[in-house]
C-alpha cells in the first residue's frame, strides 16, 4: 500500500499536532487557572459523515488530549433536537447535551428564546472577524465557526459549453427532470428573487419575482432532498445540477465523481453555522463546554477543522485546502463576497416558514 | 399397575397443575369478587387509553396558541388562528387530499395483493408451501421500513434495477421515483404482509364444507368465491382495510423517501411543523386534525359495516 505524503498533509498534520501542542505542552491546571472540576464527557451535537469526523480531527480529539475531558458526538438532527432542549430549559432540567453545532438560523431561534448561555467572554473572540459574531443579536449567544455557500454544483459532462453562468440556465428543456433543490428551497430563495428580476432589497416584502421564477424551475421537475440525498443523485448519474453546500459538492468530488461549483451571476446564498450552549448546565460543566467552544475558534483547530469541510473559518490567516484557494466557495476577502447574499438571521428566521410554506406550497401542486 | 397409567391417563400433570393454580389464585383472588375482574383486565387499556387522551389535550392546548416569531414562544392567549392558517392553505387542502388518496389507494391494491396470498396460505395442503409462505410473511417484519423503503430507492432509481430492465426491452429510463404512485407502491410493499395477516384467520374460519357445498350445487371456483367465501371473509377485509387505511394515512418514511419533498403525507407536513420551522402550535392543529380524520373515516366505516363486521362485536 502506498501512503501519498504531500505537502498539504504534511502541513495540515504539522498544524493538528502543534494544536495539540498548544494545549497539552503546559500542564492543565497552568492552561485553565482555577478550574473548575471536570466532567468526565462533554457531549456535543454534530452532523454525521465528514462533517463529524472533521470535528472530532480538529477540535474533539485534541481537546481530549489536552483536558482528559472525553467528547461524545450525538448525532441527532439539528432539527430534532432543538424542542429537546427547549422543552429541558422550560422544565428547569438539566438540557441533553452540552454544545449544539447548529445552524446560525436554527441557533437565533433558540437565542430569542432565551435558552442560550451568553458566550461573550471567551478569550479567542478577540482573534476573529466579524463572521463569528450573529448578526442582529445582541452580545454572543452564539459564536459562529465559518461560513458556507449554496453553489450552483454541476456535473460539467453536462455543460459542454463551459460552466453555467446563471441560475436561469437550469431552465433548458435538456435538464428537466435532472436537477435538485432542497426540499424547502432552502439556499435558492435569494437567488430567485433575482433571476426572477427582483431585488435583495424585496426581501422580505416583495418576493414575488423569488416565487415566479421558482415557477418556473418547478416545470423543470426538479428532484428535492436533503444534503445526502444529493451526493446519491450525483454519484448515480441522476442530475445534473444542483443548488447545494459547498461541502456536500466536495465530498461528492472526494468520492470521485466528477463534479464542479460556481457561483452564478445572480449570487449565491451565503450562511454560517455556530456553536451554543443551552442554559441549565452545572457551572463547572459550562465552563468546560465554554472551554471547548473557545478551542474551536482558534487558529489549531479552525485550520484542521475546516480543512476537512472546506469552508472559511472566522480566525484570519487560515491556509485554504488544496484547490479552494480562489475558489468562490471559499469566499476570505471582502471582494470575495460580492456575489454573494447575505441576509440577516432575524430576517430569516422572521420569515423562514412562510418561505418554505411558499415553496413547498409551488412544488406541490 | 395399569389401574395407575389409565389414571395418570385420565388426569395429566398439566392438568393437575392448572388446579393448584386455580386453588392458589382462588386465594389470592377469591371469586366472590369477580365482577371486578372484567375491570381489572381493563386497567391496563384504561390507562393506555388515559394517557392518550392526557397527550391529545396537551396537543390540543397547544394548537389554539400563535407562535411569536420575535421570541420563539407561544402566545398566551388561546387562538383559532392556526386553523384559519391551515383552512386557507392550499398546500394543506393538497397534502389532506392527497393523504386520503394514497390511503384508499393503499387500501384497494393491499386487500387485492393481500386476499389471495391469505387464501393460499390457508388452504393450501402443501406444508412446504405454507412454510414459505409464512416465511415470505414474516421475513419483511425484520426488516425496518426504512430499510425497505432505501430498498426501493435501489430498485427505482433512474440506474436502478426496473430501469435496467425496462433498458433490455428497448425503453428509455423512466421516473420512477419521486412521485406519488412510488409512494402508494412503497406503502402498499410495507402494508402487505399486515392485511395478510389480518385476513388469514377470517379465512381460517370459513369452513372448506360450504365451499364444496356450494361446488356441488354447481357453482363454480369464481361463483363460490363471490358469493360465499368473500361476504363470510368481510370482517377480515374490513378489519385490515382500516388498520391499512389508519397506518397509510398517517406514514411518514414512505412520502418522505419516496416521494423525494413534492409528495408530503400529513405526518410530513406535521413533522416540518414541529422540526423544520419550530412552529409547534400549526403542527398541533395539523395533528389534531388528523386525528379528527382518522376518527370520522373509521367511525364512517363502523356505520357502513358494524363493529361486529370487523370481528369486534358482542358475540350473540
Amino acid at each position: 500500500m502506498k501512503y501519498l505524503i504531500n505537502r498539504r498533509a504534511m502541513l495540515r498534520a504539522g498544524v493538528a499536532s502543534s494544536g495539540a501542542m498548544a494545549l497539552s505542552a503546559f500542564p492543565a491546571t497552568r492552561l485553565f487557572a482555577q478550574e473548575p472540576e471536570k466532567p468526565a464527557q462533554i457531549i456535543v451535537r454534530a452532523w454525521g459523515g465528514e462533517w463529524v469526523e472533521s470535528l472530532k480531527r480538529g477540535v474533539s480529539d485534541p481537546f481530549t488530549e489536552a483536558t482528559g475531558i472525553q467528547v461524545v458526538h450525538d448525532l441527532t438532527e439539528d432539527n430534532e433536537i432543538q424542542p429537546k432542549i427547549w422543552a429541558a430549559v422550560a422544565q428547569n432540567r438539566t438540557p441533553p447535551i452540552h454544545i449544539n453545532w447548529d445552524t446560525t438560523t436554527n441557533a437565533t431561534k433558540s437565542a430569542l428564546r432565551g435558552v442560550t448561555e451568553d458566550l461573550s467572554d471567551l478569550s479567542n473572540l478577540s482573534n476573529t472577524t466579524d463572521l463569528a459574531k450573529p448578526v442582529g443579536l445582541d452580545g454572543f449567544p452564539i459564536v459562529n465557526t465559518y461560513g458556507y455557500v449554496y453553489v450552483l454544483a454541476y456535473r460539467p459532462e453536462a455543460f459542454p459549453d463551459g460552466p453555467p453562468t446563471s441560475w436561469k440556465d437550469l431552465l433548458d428543456p435538456i435538464f428537466k427532470g435532472r436537477i435538485a433543490l432542497y426540499n424547502d428551497g432552502i439556499g435558492f430563495h435569494f437567488p430567485a428573487q433575482v433571476a426572477g428580476g427582483g431585488s435583495l432589497d424585496g426581501i422580505p416584502d416583495d418576493m414575488q419575482p423569488c416565487w415566479d421564477f421558482i415557477s418556473q424551475i418547478k416545470e423543470q421537475d426538479p428532484l428535492l432532498g436533503e444534503d445526502p440525498d444529493f451526493t446519491t443523485w450525483f454519484q448515480n448519474g441522476e442530475i445534473d445540477a444542483a443548488c447545494t453546500i459547498s461541502t456536500n459538492a466536495l465530498a461528492a468530488r472526494s468520492n470521485g465523481i466528477d463534479i464542479a461549483w460556481t457561483v452564478p451571476e445572480e449570487g449565491c446564498k451565503f450562511d454560517t453555522d455556530g456553536l451554543w450552549i443551552p442554559k441549565g448546565l452545572p457551572e463547572n460543566e459550562l465552563y468546560w463546554a465554554k472551554q471547548y467552544i473557545n478551542f474551536a475558534i482558534s487558529p489549531e483547530a479552525q485550520q484542521v477543522w475546516l480543512d476537512g469541510l472546506g469552508l472559511p473559518g472566522v480566525v484570519p490567516g487560515l491556509t485554504p485546502p488544496e484547490g479552494l484557494a480562489g475558489d468562490p466557495s471559499y469566499p476570505t476577502e471582502p471582494e470575495d463576497f460580492e456575489d454573494l447574499i447575505r441576509i440577516s438571521s432575524l430576517v430569516q428566521v422572521e420569515n423562514e416558514s412562510d418561505w418554505f410554506a411558499k415553496f413547498k406550497e409551488i412544488m406541490q401542486g | 399397575m395399569a389401574e395407575n397409567r389409565d389414571e395418570k391417563f385420565r388426569y395429566p400433570l398439566r392438568w393437575r397443575l392448572m388446579d393448584a393454580a386455580e386453588a392458589v389464585l382462588d386465594i389470592i383472588w377469591p371469586r366472590r369478587f369477580s365482577a371486578w375482574t372484567g375491570w381489572v383486565l381493563l386497567l391496563p387499556a384504561i390507562l393506555l387509553v388515559g394517557i392518550l387522551v392526557l397527550g391529545l389535550v396537551v396537543i390540543a392546548d397547544s394548537s389554539l396558541h400563535v407562535l411569536d416569531r420575535s421570541t420563539f414562544l407561544p402566545s398566551e392567549a388561546y387562538t383559532f388562528e392556526n386553523y384559519a392558517t391551515i383552512a386557507d392553505s392550499a398546500t394543506y387542502w393538497r397534502i389532506f387530499w392527497r393523504s386520503g388518496l394514497g390511503a384508499l389507494l393503499t387500501v384497494v391494491f393491499t386487500l387485492i395483493l393481500a386476499f389471495p396470498f391469505a387464501y393460499i396460505l390457508v388452504r393450501t395442503r402443501s406444508a412446504l408451501t405454507r412454510k414459505l409462505l409464512l416465511v415470505a410473511l414474516f421475513l419483511p417484519f425484520f426488516i425496518g421500513q426504512v430499510v425497505r423503503a432505501y430498498g426501493m430507492l435501489i430498485l427505482l432509481g433512474s440506474n436502478g434495477m426496473a430501469n435496467e430492465a425496462l433498458g433490455l426491452i428497448g425503453v428509455e429510463p423512466l421516473r420512477l421515483l419521486f412521485n406519488f404512485p412510488a409512494v402508494v407502491f412503497g406503502l402498499v410493499q410495507y402494508m402487505l404482509p399486515f392485511a395478510v395477516l389480518m385476513l388469514a384467520p377470517a379465512l381460517t374460519g370459513i369452513p372448506q364444507e360450504i365451499e364444496t357445498a356450494a361446488s356441488s350445487l354447481g357453482a363454480n371456483w369464481w361463483r363460490s368465491l363471490w358469493h360465499v367465501v368473500l361476504p363470510m371473509a368481510k370482517p377480515g377485509l374490513v378489519g385490515a382495510g382500516v388498520v391499512v387505511g389508519t397506518l397509510s394515512l398517517t406514514d411518514f418514511a414512505m412520502p418522505a423517501m419516496l416521494g423525494g419533498g413534492s409528495q408530503d403525507f400529513i405526518a410530513n407536513a406535521i413533522y416540518d411543523q414541529f422540526f423544520r420551522t419550530a412552529d409547534q402550535g400549526l403542527g398541533a392543529a395539523l395533528a389534531m386534525l388528523l386525528v379528527l380524520l382518522g376518527s370520522v373515516l373509521v367511525a364512517i366505516v363502523i356505520g357502513l359495516f358494524g363493529a361486529g363486521t370487523m370481528g369486534m362485536g358482542a358475540r350473540k
